[in-house]
């Protein structure tokens, strides 16, 4: 709806077309519609569950009258220590090995490696395919070839560390500067020996980078890959969810212990790689 | 010697950046081209290690007809001919010493090379032709911690590592401050003699390449419109190559 | 030879002799890292057995998707009407994640100038900072099953913990690019007398909008693989589509589902990208 403007000295000005009503209105319509598709029944809320559910997560109150003591609510820690280390080797063996097998299949997507067409969009587009398949039903998948138990965690961490790596890793090929590589291509190597030289030192410290980057996301994901039975600490997860909140809360002040740890040492990888 | 006969280079796009080119280049020669930006010095100076292969033509380097030779003969061909650039095209994370090293390449097979298995020989060439430039101290610092005019020198090591008898120079000076320039050009005239390595760099600077070279070749629009020792290379001659008199963007001031 | 050399250059030889030698550290590291994973593998019952059953099952993969059930596809056929099929599913998936998406902004956007150094004090800035970082620590699915308890085995229990969680990370992001902002059209408007609505609504919104809008599709992409996973505990959408696939497992029925995983992310990763290239 451009609205016009006739100035006193009889100039006209028109503003422009404003697109913002348009896709707050496209915005407010689907919004509504896939309301419709959120089914609830309103007396199944038990809101005064929550009070009752916080307490027995963080303290040693216990929802069944069998009073616990702090020594009762932490003692558990010991029977967690075996499940944490599983998830920390899970997560480990499957980043290491999935960002590595990565790196020929970014090399092979780059388009300024490979110059061909038909080498380089095919592994793009695999590699666009592959990355939409989340973590856990990759897991999933994994429990149903091999069985419960820690290798189908790394195996699944495995493959969806190798599907997200791929993009993230020939993105970073491509802006690199090829002068180097012209040098060393002039000077008589071959391809492989000038990407060796030329190509591969502009992007190590940001490949590495990017390993500690999903070896985090994968700590804090294969917690959980055991509720799908891919071992390590989210099976005990599983298995007390329902009933026992002491553990979950105590589960879970863990994790956040674990996971800022973790936060520490990457950190510090981190700041020694630039 | 390089010898072009009726070289033509036509690039996939249509254009055709060298037309009908005839030049014989002599051992130990020092020749500057000189010519307009986009007038053909590049693509000259890339069809001699084959960068852009030429399209029309016959192209001799010691002999060889060039145009069939590819794969190891290729990297035969370009490990005898150094190549510098504008920009250095150092690997600016790597030390000084293996950006020198990275010239030897295409002596040793490509398992050796991805491993940085370089035996003592290479690497003691290597050195040499840092101390050959002056620069030996700085063997172990990263490559990007030094200033333009010794980034131009290790790339100038890493062509004498691959022990060449044609260095190809690229508007070597082009980014360096006017100082720098003279030193740089200085370095190319000491390799030129004292290790008879035949020099042919574009160069911007008119006043440069009559100063350092012993011959000129002009280049416009991708044919030569110039071919003689700088003694010959008059005003009127300029503006032929040029296609106008010359401005200061032309001169190094104060050369 | 060796010995010529040796007398030619002392300066050389001597830079020959002070490499530094490096590659030791890395040749370490890369061994370490091999023990370490070898032992990762211990335990975790791997055999040929094990090897062979999955060299079988992703056979049986590889056949679903050449030959996927497309009658409960799109729930045709006689078997499956369409509230049965995987489509509809889908339909429920992206409305949870666009649902808990749009809904954690209400939250999210004044989380994201409480916890802006720029627009609040240090000290109250870094309080909300502190709480974006314990939403957005705890994690997704232990709240998914701590809201179960409370709002039922249905959409909106994933509607709420995609909603929570999704204010923790869009607060921060909110947050980082509103203290990127240009101080001068700040220090502009104070100088024409805006209070500091005005000063918000003038001088920080222009500026982190488009910012927010990327930010929020950006979530939204990731939203939707989280909700497909949630779907699996909550059993609903898609998730609970692979959950009945995995019974068997039927592999004509997983590869529908994945494909229509595959196809969903695919296509909204593509519009969101678009949309988002456009804003910048």
């Amino acid at each position: 709806m451009p609205r016009s403007f006739t100035l006193p000295n009889g100039k006209i000005v028109t503003k422009p077309k404003n697109n913002a009503w348009i896709y707050t209105t496209i915005f407010i319509v689907l919004f509504a519609l896939f309301w419709l598709f959120i089914d609830f029944r309103a007396r199944d809320i038990q809101l005064n569950q929550f009070d009752d559910i916080l307490k027995q997560m963080f303290s040693p109150y216990s929802a069944g009258g069998i009073q616990e003591t702090w020594k009762d609510y932490f003692g558990y820690t010991s029977k967690l220590v075996e499940p944490l280390i599983d998830t920390m080797k899970m997560s480990f063996a499957g980043t290491i090995i999935g960002t590595v097998a990565a790196f020929p299949f970014s090399v092979l997507a780059s388009v300024n490696i490979v110059k061909n067409p038909w080498i380089y969009q095919p592994f793009k587009f695999f590699s666009n395919l592959i990355r939409t398949i989340p973590l856990m039903v990759v897991a999933l998948i994994a429990v149903l070839f091999v069985g419960t138990g820690i290798l189908s965690g790394i195996m699944a961490i495995t493959f969806f560390s190798f599907s997200i790596m791929i993009k993230m890793l020939y993105e970073v090929i491509e802006t690199v500067d090829m002068g180097p590589n012209e040098a060393l291509e002039a000077c008589g190597a071959n391809k492989v020996t000038s990407f060796r030289f030329a190509v591969f030192p502009q992007v190590v410290t940001t490949y590495i980078g990017y390993i500690v980057y999903i070896f985090e996301i994968n700590i804090r994901a294969s917690a959980i890959l055991g509720y799908v039975g891919a071992g390590g600490i989210g099976s005990i997860l599983k298995d007390n969810v329902l009933y026992r909140y002491d553990r979950v809360g105590l589960i879970i002040i863990v994790l956040v212990v674990l996971f800022s740890i973790i936060q520490i040492f990457t950190n510090l990888i981190k700041s020694k790689l630039v | 010697m390089i010898k072009f006969v009726n070289v033509d280079k036509v690039y996939p796009n249509g254009f055709q950046a060298l037309k009908n080119i005839n030049l014989e280049i002599y051992d130990g020669e020092f020749v500057a081209i000189i010519g307009l930006s986009g007038a053909g010095k590049s693509t000259l100076l890339r069809t001699i290690n084959k960068i852009h292969p030429i399209t029309g033509g016959e192209l001799y380097i010691d002999g060889q007809d060039i145009s069939k030779v590819q794969g190891q003969e290729l990297r035969v061909l370009r490990r005898g001919i150094g190549m510098i650039f504008q920009s250095f095209n150092l690997v600016k994370r790597m030390s000084v010493f293996k950006n020198v090293l990275a010239g030897r390449v295409a002596y040793h097979s490509t398992f050796k090379t991805i491993f940085g298995l370089f035996p003592v020989k290479d690497k003691t060439i290597a050195l040499e032709a840092l101390d050959k430039m002056g620069i030996l101290e700085k063997a172990y610092v990263r490559a990007d911690q030094l200033s333009g005019g010794q980034q131009q020198r290790v790339a100038l090591a890493r062509s004498l590592a691959q022990e060449p008898s044609i260095i190809l120079a690229d508007e070597p000076v082009a980014s360096l401050d006017p100082i720098t320039t003279l030193q740089v050009m200085d370095d190319f005239a000491r390799i030129n003699k004292e290790f008879k390595i035949t020099i042919i760099a574009n160069m911007h600077h008119v006043d440069l390449a009559m100063k350092y070279s012993t011959r000129i070749v002009g280049i416009k629009d991708g044919e030569i419109v110039f071919d003689g020792p700088v003694a010959e290379l008059t005003e009127k001659k300029l503006v032929e190559v040029y296609g106008r008199s010359l401005n200061k963007d032309d001169v190094l001031e104060g050369v | 030879m060796k010995k010529n050399r040796l007398l030619i250059n002392p300066t050389v030889e001597l830079a020959l002799k002070s490499q530094p030698k490096t590659y030791w550290f890395t040749i370490l590291i890369v061994l370490f890292m091999i023990y370490l994973i070898v032992i990762s593998f211990e335990g975790s019952g791997i055999n040929e057995y094990r090897l062979a059953q999955f060299a079988k099952s992703f056979g049986y993969m590889l056949k679903g998707f050449m030959n996927p059930d497309w009658e409960y596809f799109f729930g045709t056929g006689d078997i499956w009407e369409f509230k049965d099929s995987i489509v509809l599913a889908a339909i429920v998936t992206i409305a949870i994640a666009f649902i808990g998406t749009a809904l954690s902004l209400i939250l999210a956007i004044p989380m994201g100038f409480i916890s802006a150094r720029n627009i609040t004090g240090k000290a109250t800035s870094k309080t909300g900072d502190v709480i974006l970082v314990f939403i957005r620590t705890f994690p997704e699915i232990v709240l998914a099953l701590v809201l179960l308890r409370v709002f039922g085995y249905n959409a909106l229990t994933g509607v709420i913990t995609i909603a929570i969680h999704s204010v923790g990370m869009l607060g921060k992001l909110f947050a980082e690019s509103i203290e990127n902002i240009d101080k001068g059209v700040l220090e502009a408007l104070d100088a024409v007398g805006a209070n500091w609505l005005q000063k918000i609504r003038y001088g920080v919104l222009p500026q982190v909008l488009p910012d927010f809008i990327s930010i929020s599709l950006y979530r939204f992409d990731i939203n939707l693989r989280s909700s497909t996973v949630l779907g699996y505990i909550l059993s609903i959408g898609l998730g609970l589509k692979l959950a009945f696939a995995s019974n068997g497992p039927d592999w004509n029925k997983v590869a529908s589902v994945m494909i229509s995983i595959i196809v969903l992310i695919s296509i909204i990763d593509y519009i969101s990208g678009k949309i988002r290239t456009k804003l910048v």
